[in-house]
């Protein structure tokens, strides 16, 4: 029997790297390929069980619904907002005057009334829904100074039925 | 003076980084692709709201609606009409009436009740508030009462 030579160093292998990085490589390719970025979306989830409308206009209003009442220009941006009679305007900080308003109506956030509270937003028809989002965003609260936190003003939102509906047929 | 005997050696190249950099390339966009069917459409420009944050529950079945318009490769509005983009087929909001009805029968056939299924509105900036309300109600005509609004998450 032959034995090895124990003296003589024994012979490095050398892997075979070219299948291996080819392989790799294709995998690389596929991964940038198929990837698409996707910016982060996040939810406002409302709940609305199904009521008639008749019945709706039987049942005395609260005394806490707040009304915001969203009014739009001829081409669908924002002309003012109305909460209970007071107005704000259309200004780039309407929807932070919004947010102020729910909160004094709330007292402090999480308070016991904030509960049973709802919000009830009337929206012209041709309101720009980006408008009616943020509107939403403003009453259900707002971001904590850190920014990571959600400070919940009001979660019930509902809506009433739009304003200014296009006749049919036009 | 001593002259090497034997032929140059082939330089060899040293593969192990490369082949440890490209590892990690992979295993970056293995982590960051998601195979997962998101059936977002492009068309749809979200609006975008930093209180907009991702759900922590994923309910088991959704019904995503894209609402959005008609755009040209700059992003142009072609066409003043809002359509829903439904599997590939594009229906206006206010005749999607049907669509819901064979959604909410495919649901009851799963044995599972119109009413928990939640509904993603996918709205694009640009539609009408009332387009939106009136696509809520007929999805409440066919049983379905969760709704959720869909926004871009806004980084300030």
């Amino acid at each position: 029997m032959k034995l090895r030579n124990s003296g003589r160093e024994a012979e490095k292998i050398e892997p075979q790297m070219a299948p291996m990085i080819d392989v790799v490589f294709q995998l690389l390719i596929f991964f940038m390929l198929t990837l698409n970025i996707v910016e982060p979306e996040g939810d406002f989830n409302v709940n609305m069980p199904i009521t008639n409308s008749s019945e709706a206009s039987d049942e005395p209003l609260l005394q806490t619904d707040i009304k915001v009442r969203l009014i739009a220009n001829e081409d669908g941006s924002l002309n003012n907002i109305r909460v209970g009679q007071n107005n704000l305007g259309n200004g780039p900080n309407v929807f932070a005057g919004l947010n102020n308003e729910i909160l004094l109506y709330i007292i402090k956030p999480g308070s016991a009334i904030s509960k049973d509270m709802e919000v009830e937003l009337e929206a012209d028809y041709n309101l720009h829904y980006e408008y009616t989002l943020k509107a939403v965003s403003a009453c259900t609260g707002r971001l904590d100074p850190s920014g990571k936190h959600i400070v919940r003003y009001i979660e019930k939102i509902k809506f009433a039925p739009p304003v200014g509906r296009p006749t049919e047929g036009s | 003076m001593k002259i090497k005997g034997k032929k140059p050696a082939v330089a060899d190249v040293d593969m192990t980084p490369m082949i440890d950099i490209v590892f990690q390339l992979i295993a970056f966009f293995m982590v960051i692709t998601n195979f997962e069917q998101i059936q977002a459409d492009e068309r749809v420009k979200l609006p975008s709201d930093s209180l907009a944050k991702p759900p922590e529950v994923k309910a088991a079945d959704e019904l995503v609606l894209n609402i959005g318009f008609d755009r040209n490769a700059a992003g142009e509005i072609t066409d003043p009409e809002a359509y829903i983009f439904y599997n590939g087929e594009q229906i206006p909001v206010l005749k999607f009436g049907p669509k819901f009805e064979q959604e909410a029968r495919i649901y009851k056939q799963k044995n599972q009740d119109p009413k928990d299924v939640p509904v993603i509105l996918r709205a694009d900036a640009l539609v009408k508030t009332g387009l939106v309300q009136d696509l809520i109600k007929l999805a409440q005509e066919n049983g379905f009462t969760k709704f959720a609004f869909k926004a871009t998450q806004k980084i300030e």
